[in-house]
């Protein structure tokens, strides 16, 4: 029997090993050669701060189900060829309809003949995907079989631990409460009973969306207290900038000197890294050009500016935000050598 | 007295506020790519609408209305860094090299030698190298 080509969109997914399993032993038994093609998708742009980690995540995962699909047809005598690739790297994958693009146009180039979906497939950090993925294939007529899998309950591995579930909960009804609250007026029993009703609203749909990390219960508060200290520093620190860049436009001989600059930061992960590259862009003077990872690519407009980006000031705030007191007490980037003047071309 | 005093304090946060988006306007005039105008757009935010609604906030008193005007002031201090960096980051992937302070020592030189400040080894490079 010829060839059969078979396509295996991953994801890290409690099922997805039952899903290899099967497409494999499905394509074995109609066809003694086979191709299979192991696709990751990636819902955002490489270039993302974390796109890095998220492609080397994904690389693992069809590195391992490599290996599965080696393991499994082991003991037969078929011939197997695997290929593995990330798609979606260059472009943002909004919802079904592009992955579902995505797929179509990889199934095209490579001439495949089924599709092999996971159940549970998850390509986002937020929903799944099956069912709209499969509407959107039907409507591209592109041939694909769900694999029969089990799992347990879906709602044990959706929520986690009893306590993280509620506690996210508990946080965005509070949060949504108040923000409403503040809206409408505090003292008028309408707002506060239609308030209750949106925020119970809001926070069962949408507090896995929220808070996609756990939270700590004195972490998570402290950190709100700790922002709250580091908004009055982050002014002070505008007003500097914001005095320094103006003297420089208003001088005649306007003595700017434009320079780029990497830093390699040191704070991890999207909020803190969000929060520095925010505060460097809102002080005139640094300006975030490229956030990949903790490497930051940062134009500089005066010396001034540059020096204090140099020494570090608000990176070590950041720190203080989420690590607390200790976290703050970090060498400059200067002192640990973070830091490079870097050429216009290499943007 | 009270209202003298709100009455001068709403004057001089418009003054600054004005001043300020004034600068970055004459800014956005004068400096020479897009990446130093993004820098400077970033002044009328950060100053030119916080000192504004600052004022705003101080002429209303302490009504529940001036609570707005700060969390207007909080989603502009979200979206200003947002909107200069996405710009900044489609020059830079639509491959515009941002001037740096070298290039600009290069294009000067020909015809204005002396005109920027803190560049003079450069200068003194190659303005010797044209002579010899």
């Amino acid at each position: 029997m010829a060839a059969e080509r078979v396509l295996v969109p991953l994801s890290d997914t409690v099922t997805v090993r039952q899903t290899v399993g099967y497409a494999v032993r499905a394509a074995l038994e109609d066809a003694d050669a086979v191709e299979f093609h192991l696709v990751a998708a990636l819902p955002y742009d490489v270039a993302v701060p974390e796109g890095r980690s998220l492609t080397e995540d994904a690389e693992q995962l069809l590195t391992r189900a490599e290996n599965w699909v080696e393991e499994d047809v082991d003991d037969t005598d078929a011939t197997v060829e695997i290929e593995t690739a990330v798609v979606g790297t260059n472009e943002y994958l909004f919802g079904p309809r592009d992955f579902a693009e995505v797929f179509e146009a990889y199934a095209t180039s490579h001439d495949i003949d089924r599709i092999v979906l996971d159940p549970e497939y998850q390509p986002g950090q937020t929903a799944q995907l099956i069912q709209p993925l499969e509407r959107e294939f039907d409507a591209l007529g592109l041939p694909y079989e769900e694999a029969p899998v089990d799992r347990p309950a879906r709602h044990e591995r959706l929520i986690g631990g009893g306590t993280e579930r509620f506690d996210q909960l508990f946080a965005t009804f509070w949060i949504s409460y108040g923000f409403y609250l503040i809206l409408g007026d505090p003292t008028y029993p309408f707002d506060l009973v239609t308030g209750a009703a949106v925020a119970g609203i809001v926070s069962i749909s949408l507090a896995y969306v929220t808070f996609t990390f756990p939270l700590g219960r004195l972490r998570s508060p402290l950190r709100t207290v700790r922002f709250a200290l580091y908004i009055p520093y982050l002014l002070y620190e505008i007003i500097k900038a914001n005095l320094a860049i103006s003297v420089v436009i208003l001088r005649p001989s306007m003595p700017i000197e434009p320079v780029l600059t990497r830093v390699n930061a040191r704070v991890r992960g999207g909020l803190p890294l969000l929060a520095l590259a925010n505060s460097i862009t809102l002080t005139p003077g640094t300006l975030t050009v490229r956030a990949d990872d903790q490497r930051l690519i940062v134009h500089t407009l005066i010396p001034g500016a540059r020096d204090d980006l140099f020494d570090g000031a608000l990176e070590r705030a950041v720190r203080f935000v989420f690590h607390g007191r200790s976290g703050a007490r970090i060498p400059t980037p200067r002192e640990r050598d973070d830091t490079e003047i870097i050429g216009g071309d290499d943007v | 007295m009270i209202d003298q005093l709100q009455f001068w304090a709403v004057l001089l946060c418009l003054a600054f506020g004005l001043f300020f988006t004034f600068v970055s306007t004459v800014g956005v005039l004068r400096l020479p790519d897009v990446y130093s105008r993004a820098h400077t757009a970033s002044q009328t935010d950060t100053l030119g609408a916080g000192l504004s609604l600052a004022a705003v906030a101080l002429a209303l008193g302490w009504e529940s209305t001036t609570i707005y005007t700060v969390l207007l002031l909080f989603f502009v201090f979200l979206t200003n860094p947002t909107a200069a960096h996405a710009i900044a980051r489609s020059a830079a992937e639509s491959g515009i090299t941002p001037l740096t302070a070298e290039d600009e020592l290069e294009s000067e030189t020909p015809d204005d030698g002396a005109s920027a400040p803190g560049d003079t080894a450069v200068n003194a490079g190659e303005e010797g190298g044209d002579h010899a």
